[in-house]
């Protein structure tokens, strides 16, 4: 299951640095966008990977998964919202002002 | 007066110099001549000191912890200088109030004269020598402003750029020397590195910091190959460069090497160094003279020659070489500032300086012309001259210095030859100007200047003469204390009287004098042979490719490095973040893997991990076809959730959904007004190294993940599982850590979500970008904005999402829920209300003031922190307890609901906020569609909601930032 | 416990909410509001510094949870050192803002306050999560701060900003998630404790996050290589804005310094000293090429933001001779070259206001309104800014070099700081002798409103006024840097503070 947590993580990471790449800012959103959430998957796992103990305390509870990493990402959750959203209103101000939607504000060739 | 007051006078007087001149063009003139007086009259009473063979050393503290004070020095030396600076200035200043014409600013002249003064005085008068540098620098500075005074004329421009970073490289250089020196002697006090001569001579570091501390004095005296930028500072005013190039600046250079004496000479390497300098600057400067047809050029390579004979003097190095080197520096600052002085009169008689045109002034101006001869007879070195003596000690100096060595007879040689060059140039500034036929076509018909005018020349010229003839009765006390000064000793055994008899010295001398005459009647094919190889001789030329290679180098580099490439710019960020990542983790040897016990994997998990990666792949093959991306984005974001779930975090599933939902909801609002697709061909982009970086990125983050995941760990969770229920009052430890014992987190997250949707309306202020009127396969949207089955759905949903809403928070503290999440559903439900049933529909019916609501949400947050601190408790301290009411039963109330309340409250008006104003855009891009928008009931003393996109109406002014 | 501690980030806090709530207060009351709360934080600031001047560390666990569990604020002589200098910046950018520039766009002083709650609370916080949260706090004020006023120009500019600030976050977040997977804790102090007892299996995985984290701070700090964001976003930023994030790369550096002696220090055992390696030689070449920038700009503004940069260069070259007199010097440097950059930004954005549609572009213009006092001023500004005697910034060089003689780069140090120096000299002389003595004779010479005029120049001078004051008073100002650096280097002092009540489990 490590294995396959990290695999995912890998991959989302990939694929989100490909798309941040690109050229044109709407990709590069989605890129940022599976950057977090690459970045939130790994900051969770490092809470380390535990099934069916979810961390409410509860007498039959046979144990509680890390907390603390949930807090975390929940938190990191809503800064890249915040951000992601900030993010997508600049890029339709960079269409509006620079009247295209490259990330430099380029004209095509 | 004390030291410190003396060097302060000219400073303080300069402010006074540039205020008083706005009273009126003169006062400036009399107040800098009172000041120097002033400082002059608070020096005097400190001279008895030197005489008695005393050093007035005054200090006080501005930064001991690293040994350096404002700490002053009288002794000879800084007296003689003192004394140079001050009468001579004194006379500058009076000569410049004829000097300067009408149009010129006298304020500012005299302003700068006297700082320029000011920081002599500090060099002459320094004990600590980082204190003396500051100074040295202030010379630069105060410098470039005085040569740029005509500063609408390029040359002065260029000589002054030219000068300050010249003489500005030098005092780097310096600072580094002196910083090595003090470090070797251990102290920056004069008197402690004067006293450790042999200890610093011995040093390892010897050799580098008297390099550096060279070029400090190089450059200032105008040493080759730094003397480029003495002749084109010609270019200012010529009182100027009488002060400057006669007794100041270019002195502080020779000062330095004086000063420095007993601390850094009696090396071979300090012989090499200075007096080979010395040398090629006086052959230099003395041949080069003789060609320049510009008066002041002439003038000012000779001042060149002049100084590399005082530098070659002190590099001989013996105490009676010492003593010349002193009494040459007086001679110089005499008769060349007088020279200068006479140059500036016939340049302001005739209104010229070329030598070709300016002949036979001697009819026109017999007495400055008698001043002017005099002052170039000294400059000859020609008996019953002030020249004569120091030249003959020079002469001698350089015989005793190269007979010892083999082959040391050229030395003599060239100094004579050096000499017989003074002799021609000499011969030329009184036989080209003065006689040699008539004047051709000048400017205006030359006459004597005004009566005071010619004072200073005439008290100069005058101490030429009584030096010349009666030296032990003139200059021999105050050289003698200032030789002291030098050597920190008692004076060497020496003479100066007019005849030694007959020395092998007097023979250079004559040679040099007969042979001057000879040069200058032979000068026509010199004069052929100079213009014709003049360039080599040009450092100009090389400075100035240089500079120029400078700044193309600097440029291409620039661009090179910032392309203004965002993609550039990211790829270098994560390249540097993997390479320092890599580095780290091979900087240990130690296996990848580690030894915990690892889960199985199940076959729905393996099913949703690959459908996750072929949708993460998917959206980036697909991603020129953004709708298709957005929905693989989705989908991806959704199996993050069923992830979240499967690991027993369910508070995170449910925020993750939520928050998907909305940016998807934000993305397709986005994509309506960009391009629907990305061009096909992007233009040519490294896709390669794109895809490299991307693979190694990738590779990274799950190598790191995984050999987190496969290692043992400690953690302080236990405490958050034991303290949650008993501290926070909640069985939902990640609700309790977020809201109470990480409450200040999300303290912080909150500020930064009502941050973005504040930011986010202000970049929307004003935005106008129109939707396209048809989508991207050109169909047009359907006219039906608001299906009805869709509208009536909604407000049916309505109520229940917002009942779940508050369900969700009022049980965030013990299950899954919390202000997030239920702020989410709130704002997602109301969204689904804009777009089912329109803008406006749904704008009337829910008149809100979303930024009250954010402040009311941050203040809620920031309020329950606060309130803690009223029983003493820190910021953030939660309180709980339990209430049985009626009907509802046992029920628990937690001070950290209410912080979480104010979570909601901000997620909900940041949310709206955002997407509402999205929404808005359209509209607001289109008047036609803007107006149906109706106004909200009226609050707030009129003010409008902030609702209604404030088109330009409100934008500025009183309301500003209304909202 | 002293609630002096919580008043420097809850202060502007308050300041940023107050003006959206219903009774939504006219342009004239925000900025009486704003400017009294910056001048409260100012008091606050000095309290504080004086309240730990004797060497104690206060410490504040916010919620009473004490740590490593909850978040606990640290008061010490450098917190307090940023947090004076951040008051004073943010005092005369606002003065200047309030001219008229705050009216260009909507919600600066929301911003503006927020932005410093950011500041603040990463110079207050004892925890690394905690610290990326409020780097996430500053930064997204410093996006609606950039494009604040909005414009072609500062659009572009602000979209690259962005972005790579995001990028940076994430690394962020995989460094503290990384330490956290390995160490199980985040309270910076705890992290130092854990980390100098890790296994050497995992010594590998600390260090990695370590440099990675590195690279976030070295992004902030706009260290080269990962300085390209800054002359664009600096350049193009209306002059307040410019003048306040003077500040921001110095959050990096306080970042370097605080993490570098704290976590990674020489008690980490085989975690220490883990930047040494890359900082002072990536300083000395930040050092070199911002001025070879600022030599090459092609306008006032964007020559400012290389002078950054090259400010930068010199800072964190003194913070990495990481010896006591090197983090002394840097720790004096900082505050002169926060101002003297302010002021520079500030007055260009005069200068060009006067030069028409050629605004701050180095090509001879017209002759500008007032040159006496905006020549003086300019001359005043670049021999701060070069670090030309007699001013705070040769003697930062100066301390600097010392700190450096017994170090074994010193041939590296001497020669870049040297020639940067001379670089900077050439620049600024070309820069000054363009601007003020190339001016086409022109009859712009008409005398100004005295009111306005001074209104415009107090900030300015006040700043440069700071400037002597850190020259005048260098004795005390070295003692008082010397005194963190000691506190800086012997970190135990601060783990007893922070970690007294209960410490580890």
């Amino acid at each position: 299951m490590e294995a396959l947590m990290a695999l995912i993580i890998g991959v989302l990471t990939a694929c989100g640095v490909y798309l941040a790449l690109r050229a044109r800012t709407f990709p590069v959103v989605l890129g940022l966008t599976f950057l977090s959430y690459a970045v939130n998957l790994f900051l969770f796992t490092m809470g380390r990977l535990t099934i069916g103990q979810p961390p409410i305390i509860a007498a039959r509870a046979t144990g509680y998964a890390d907390p603390v990493p949930q807090a975390l990402v929940l938190t990191a959750i809503v800064i890249s919202f915040a951000m992601t959203a900030f993010v997508i209103v600049l890029a339709l101000k960079a269409r509006a002002d620079l009247g295209n939607d490259h990330v430099d504000g380029r004209r095509e060739p | 007066m004390s030291l410190p007051l003396v060097v302060l006078t000219p400073f303080l007087g300069a402010i006074l110099a540039a205020w008083i001149s706005r009273q009126g063009r003169l006062y400036a003139a009399w107040m800098a001549g009172a000041i120097t007086l002033l400082a002059l009259a608070g020096l005097l009473p400190l001279a008895d000191a030197p005489f008695a063979g005393q050093t007035i050393i005054q200090r006080c503290s501005w930064i001991p912890a690293v040994g350096v004070d404002l700490a002053f020095r009288l002794d000879g030396l800084g007296l003689l200088f003192a004394l140079l600076i001050l009468g001579i200035g004194l006379l500058i200043m009076l000569y410049a109030r004829y000097y300067l014409a009408e149009q010129d600013n006298m304020g500012r002249f005299y302003a700068g004269l006297l700082l320029f003064m000011g920081a002599m005085l500090g060099i002459a008068l320094s004990e600590n020598i980082i204190q003396l540098l500051i100074f040295w620098e202030l010379t630069s500075l105060s410098s470039f402003l005085l040569i740029s005074y005509w500063q609408h004329r390029e040359d002065a421009r260029n000589g002054a750029r030219m000068a300050l970073t010249v003489t500005g490289a030098g005092g780097l250089a310096l600072l580094g020397g002196f910083l090595l020196l003090g470090h070797i002697a251990g102290s920056y006090d004069l008197s402690v590195i004067l006293a450790s001569g042999d200890r610093i001579r011995t040093h390892p570091l010897y050799l580098p910091m008297l390099a550096l501390v060279l070029l400090g004095a190089f450059t200032k005296s105008a040493q080759f190959p730094f003397h480029f930028w003495l002749p084109n500072a010609m270019a200012a005013p010529t009182p100027v460069s009488a002060y400057l190039h006669s007794a100041t600046m270019v002195k502080a250079g020779v000062f330095l090497l004086a000063r420095l004496f007993p601390a850094l000479s009696g090396t071979p390497e300090w012989s090499w160094l200075v007096g080979g300098a010395g040398l090629i600057t006086l052959l230099l400067g003395a041949f080069v003279a003789l060609f320049q047809h510009d008066l002041k050029g002439l003038l000012a390579y000779s001042t060149i020659s002049h100084l590399g004979l005082i530098t070659l003097l002190f590099g001989i190095g013996t105490p009676l070489a010492a003593v010349a080197g002193v009494f040459h520096i007086i001679n110089h600052a005499t008769f060349k500032a007088s020279l200068f002085m006479a140059a500036g009169i016939i340049d302001h008689e005739t209104g010229s300086r070329d030598m070709r045109r300016i002949n036979g002034l001697w009819r026109y101006m017999p007495y400055t012309g008698a001043l002017a001869i005099v002052a170039s007879a000294a400059m000859a070195g020609v008996p019953l001259l002030n020249g004569f003596l120091s030249k003959e000690i020079f002469f001698a100096e350089v015989l005793g210095a190269a007979i010892p060595l083999r082959f040391g007879w050229p030395l003599p040689a060239a100094v004579t030859l050096a000499g017989a060059f003074a002799v021609a140039y000499s011969l030329r500034f009184i036989h080209d100007v003065f006689f040699n036929g008539e004047p051709v076509d000048l400017p205006k018909i030359p006459h004597e200047p005004p009566r005071w005018m010619k004072v200073p020349v005439e008290i100069l010229a005058a101490l030429c003469l009584l030096v010349g003839i009666a030296p032990a009765l003139i200059v021999e006390p105050i050289l003698a204390v200032a030789v002291a000064g030098v050597l920190q000793e008692s004076l060497p055994e020496h003479n100066l009287a007019i005849w030694h008899g007959f020395s092998p010295a007097l023979g250079m001398s004559v040679i040099a004098l007969v042979g001057g005459g000879l040069i200058y009647l032979g000068r026509k094919p010199l004069f052929a042979f100079y213009e014709r190889h003049v360039e080599w001789l040009r450092v100009e030329t090389l400075y100035d490719r240089l500079l120029n290679g400078l700044f193309a180098l600097a440029g291409a580099l620039t661009r090179k490095l910032d392309t203004g490439s965002l993609q550039r710019l990211l790829f270098v960020t994560i390249l540097s973040a993997l390479v320092l990542g890599l580095a780290g983790f091979i900087s240990v040897p130690a296996p990848l893997t580690g030894v915990r016990t690892r889960l199985p994997v199940d076959g729905v998990s393996l099913l949703a991990a690959l459908g996750l990666i072929a949708a993460a792949i998917g959206a980036v093959f697909l991603h020129r076809q953004r709708l298709v991306a957005v929905v693989l984005m989705g989908a991806v974001g959704l199996v993050t959730a069923l992830i979240f779930i499967r690991f027993s975090a369910p508070d995170l599933a449910l925020t993750q959904l939520a928050v998907e939902v909305v940016t998807v909801v934000l993305l397709l609002l986005a994509l309506y007004f960009l391009p629907q697709h990305s061009p096909a061909k992007p233009h040519p982009s490294p896709w390669v190294s794109h895809v490299l970086l991307a693979v190694a990125a990738g590779g990274g983050a799950a190598a790191l993940a995984w050999a987190v995941l496969t290692r043992p760990y400690e953690t302080i969770a236990g405490y958050f599982l034991t303290n949650s229920v008993p501290g926070g009052g909640g069985a939902n430890v990640v609700n309790v850590i977020l809201v109470d014992f990480r409450g200040y987190d999300t303290l912080g997250e909150i500020s930064v979500l009502a941050l973005a949707g504040l930011g986010i309306y202000a970049m929307l202020d004003r935005l106008y970008l129109p939707g396209p009127q048809r989508d991207a396969e050109g169909r047009a949207w359907d006219p039906d904005l608001h299906p009805a089955l869709l509208a009536t759905l909604a407000r049916l949903l309505l109520p229940l999402a917002l009942l779940m809403a508050i369900f969700l928070l009022l049980r965030g503290h013990n299950l899954p829920g919390g202000g997030f999440i239920a702020g989410l559903v709130t704002a997602a439900a109301l969204i689904v209300q804009y777009l089912a049933n329109g803008v406006a529909w749904t704008h009337a019916r829910l008149p809100w003031n979303l930024h009250a609501l954010i402040g009311l949400g941050l203040l809620a947050a920031t309020l329950t922190g606060l309130a803690s601190l009223t029983f003493g408790y820190p910021f953030l301290t939660s309180t709980f307890g339990h209430w049985h009411w009626p009907v509802i039963g046992e029920f628990e109330l937690a001070s950290a609901m209410v912080f979480d309340l104010g979570v909601y409250l901000v997620v909900v008006g940041a949310t709206l906020l955002i997407l509402i104003h999205l929404g808005l855009i359209h509209h607001a891009s289109q008047p036609a569609a803007a107006t149906p928008i109706p106004d909200p009931p009226v609050r707030d003393g009129g003010k409008r909601d902030a609702l209604t996109p404030n088109l330009a109406s409100t934008g500025r002014g009183e309301h500003g930032e209304a909202r | 416990m002293n609630h002096l501690v919580i008043a420097p980030v809850l202060l502007p806090l308050l300041a940023g909410i107050l003006p959206l709530l219903p009774r939504h207060p006219t342009m004239r009351q925000r900025r009486i509001l704003s400017l009294a709360a910056t001048v409260a934080q100012l008091g606050v600031a000095l309290a504080l510094a004086a309240e730990v001047s004797d060497g104690e560390i206060l410490v504040y666990p916010l919620g009473h949870w004490p740590a490593p569990f909850g978040i606990v604020l640290v008061a010490d002589r450098l917190a307090a050192w940023m947090l004076v200098i951040t008051a004073l910046l943010a005092l005369f950018a606002l003065l200047d803002a309030i001219r008229g520039a705050d009216t260009a766009g909507r919600h600066f002083h929301i911003l503006f306050q927020l932005q410093l709650f950011g500041l603040n609370g990463a110079f207050l916080t004892g925890d690394l999560f905690n610290l990326f949260v409020f780097f996430e706090v500053l930064l997204i004020a410093s996006y609606g701060l950039l494009l604040h006023g909005g414009g072609r120009e500062r659009t572009r500019a602000g979209l690259h900003f962005v972005v790579v600030n995001l990028v940076g976050s994430t690394l962020f977040l995989f460094a503290v998630g990384t330490l956290y997977g390995v160490l199980g804790t985040l309270n910076m102090a705890d992290l130092a404790v854990k980390a100098a007892a890790t296994p050497p299996e995992n010594v590998p995985l600390i260090r990695a996050a370590g440099l990675v984290l590195f690279g976030v701070f070295a992004l902030k700090a706009a260290l080269l290589p990962l300085h390209l964001w800054l002359p664009t976003a600096y350049a193009h930023a209306s002059a307040p804005v410019a003048a306040l994030f003077a500040i921001m790369t110095k959050v990096g550096a306080y970042s370097i310094l605080r993490v570098y002696t704290l976590i990674f220090g020489a008690g980490a055992g085989s975690a220490a000293r883990l930047i040494e390696p890359w900082l002072l030689p990536l300083a000395l070449a930040t050092l070199i090429f911002g001025m070879l920038g600022a030599v090459t700009s092609t306008h006032l503004r964007q020559q400012a933001a290389w002078l950054v940069v090259a400010s930068v260069g010199s800072l964190l070259t003194a913070l990495g001779l990481n010896n006591a007199a090197g983090i002394a010097a840097g720790l004096y440097y900082l505050p002169h070259t926060t101002f003297a950059a302010a002021a520079l930004f500030l007055l260009a954005d005069a200068i060009a206001r006067r030069r028409g549609e050629l605004g701050d572009r180095l090509d001879p213009g017209p002759a500008i309104t007032s040159p006496r006092l905006l020549g003086g001023l300019f001359f005043v500004t670049a021999v701060a800014v070069a670090g030309l005697p007699p001013l705070s910034g040769f003697l930062g060089k100066f301390l600097t070099l010392r700190a450096a003689l017994d170090h074994p780069f010193l041939p590296w140090v001497m020669g870049a700081v040297l020639a940067a120096g001379l670089l900077g000299l050439i620049a600024l002389a070309r820069t000054g002798s363009l601007l003020f003595y190339r001016a086409l004779p022109s009859e712009a010479g008409a005398a100004e409103v005295w009111p306005t005029l001074a209104r415009e120049t107090v900030p300015i001078i006040g700043l440069l006024l700071l400037g002597l004051g850190l020259t005048v008073g260098a004795g005390p100002a070295l003692d008082q840097t010397h005194a963190i650096a000691t506190q800086m280097l012997q970190p135990q002092a601060y783990l007893q503070a922070v970690l007294k009540p209960g410490g580890t489990p």
